[in-house]
């Protein structure tokens, strides 16, 4: 083998790194040196047509395929890009599709209520107000009326501490605020635009505070109707009040309330059956609708929905009658219970 | 110099015909364009040197490209795929620095 690198001297060598001291000394093909050294001992080869075409095919060919595998190279991987789109098309699709759901399911509910109002208008107009009355306390529609409007903002990030949850607004914050709002005797609660019934829970998952399992970010706005000075008074008496001092002067999370002369809340939309009992005059004739967990032993009148302690949705229909698919709470029996 | 014409015409009719590769050879290109870069550079020191050689070239061009590609379906097989591709890739890549290095002293004395 010819060494035709021989500037670097022999003490360099280490054998511990022969190969790669190899591979530095010796970078060009030996093949180059032997041929030159041929030619030097019988003169310029001759070499025929056949000779030449051979080379310039093998080129040809060679400059073809690493040109090919270069451009294939700087491209994107087909595959990815496509199953990437497909993504992206599955997700848009997807999430059409929920909304066209729920705008369905916001078209039916609305149609099942009308329903129910006709008829009931005819059939039972006390049992419809009183439908009504609760359905605003179950707070299954919008309300507006004068209120209060308490906004919990995330405490400045000091720099030093990245993620100090303690500067954050957390759920048990708003939880002590929300409860404290309706111990204060506010008639409805909606915190970010959504609306708390009696099954509402606030929680956290991750960094993120739920309300109704709806993630919210900061800043919070929890808007209470009600008489907005009475609602500041008791609630800054109440412990709730406390707990909101606290936050501001400890932890600097931004706590501002106004008084506001009109707040819009949404309602929280249709619920589900739960729960559905017969009149027992008339138990026998017609099995219910969905078996009762407890039935009650005593005729259950029909427009009874006594306010339970627990804050499941229940609704006792009478048989005969057009199952309500309103949920009833008697105020403030849920509200706090969480 | 012949084969560095063919070489060259073959980089043009790929640069226009855009041919697809096979989906099985993907795995391969990386190293042989590696191995390819090489060639290349050994040929253009070779040149320098005034020891160029036309078969001397293309047949450490296609050798290189084979044996890398070799390799690298052998390193697959074994389950070393991605180490193996590694060893070829810092092996070339120092005969690379070395050969490009030669070609520096040569044209800029320095």
């Amino acid at each position: 083998m010819a060494r035709h690198d021989s500037h670097v001297p022999e003490s360099v060598r280490d054998a511990s790194m022969t190969l790669l001291t190899e591979v530095q000394r010796r970078p060009l093909d030996p093949g180059y040196a032997e041929a030159a050294r041929r030619r030097a001992l019988t003169g310029a080869p001759h070499r025929g047509g056949r000779t030449a075409v051979w080379l310039v095919v093998v080129g040809l060919l060679l400059g073809l395929g690493v040109t090919t595998a270069t451009l294939s190279l700087r491209q994107p991987q087909a595959g990815a890009v496509a199953a990437r789109r497909l993504l992206e098309q599955q997700v848009r699709q997807h999430r059409a599709d929920a909304e066209s759901l729920a705008a369905q399911n916001a078209d039916l509910s609305a149609q099942i209520a009308a329903l129910q109002n006709q008829a009931l208008r005819s059939d039972d107009p006390a049992l419809l107000a009183q439908l009504q009355r609760w359905a605003v306390s179950a707070a299954l529609v919008p309300v507006s009326g004068p209120g209060l409007r308490v906004v919990l903002t995330d405490a400045p990030s000091d720099g030093t501490t990245k993620d100090n949850p303690d500067l954050r607004v957390q759920d048990v914050d708003l939880q002590v605020l929300v409860n404290g709002l309706w111990a204060a005797g506010a008639e409805a609660i909606a915190v970010n635009g959504q609306r708390l019934t009696a099954t509402t829970a606030i929680r956290t998952a991750g960094s993120a505070v739920l309300v109704d399992l709806v993630p919210l970010v900061n800043p919070y706005t929890v808007e209470a109707i009600g008489s907005a000075a009475d609602l500041q008074t008791s609630l800054a008496r109440s412990s709730a009040g406390q707990h909101l001092a606290t936050l501001r002067a400890t932890y600097g999370i931004g706590v501002t309330m106004t008084s506001q002369r009109r707040l819009q809340l949404p309602g929280a939309g249709p619920t589900t059956l739960q729960e559905a009992s017969t009149p027992s005059m008339t138990a026998s004739a017609s099995p219910s609708p969905t078996p009762t967990p407890t039935p009650s032993p005593t005729p259950t009148p029909r427009t009874a929905s006594t306010p339970t302690a627990t804050p499941s949705r229940s609704v006792r229909a009478a048989a005969g009658e057009v199952v309500t698919q309103s949920s009833v709470v008697a105020p403030g029996t849920g509200g706090e219970d969480r | 110099m012949i084969a560095v014409i063919g070489l060259a015409i073959g980089v043009v009719i790929g640069l226009l015909v855009h041919p697809t590769v096979p989906a099985e050879l993907q795995p391969y290109l990386p190293i042989a364009v590696v191995a390819a870069l090489d060639a290349l550079f050994g040929g253009l020191r070779a040149l320098l040197d005034g020891i160029f050689d036309d078969r001397v070239f293309l047949t450490s061009f296609l050798s290189n490209v084979l044996v890398a590609a070799f390799i690298v379906f052998l390193g697959d097989q074994l389950g070393v795929g991605t180490q193996l591709s590694t060893a070829v890739v810092v092996v070339l890549g120092i005969r690379i620095f070395s050969n490009v290095a030669a070609i520096r002293r040569h044209l800029f004395k320095a």
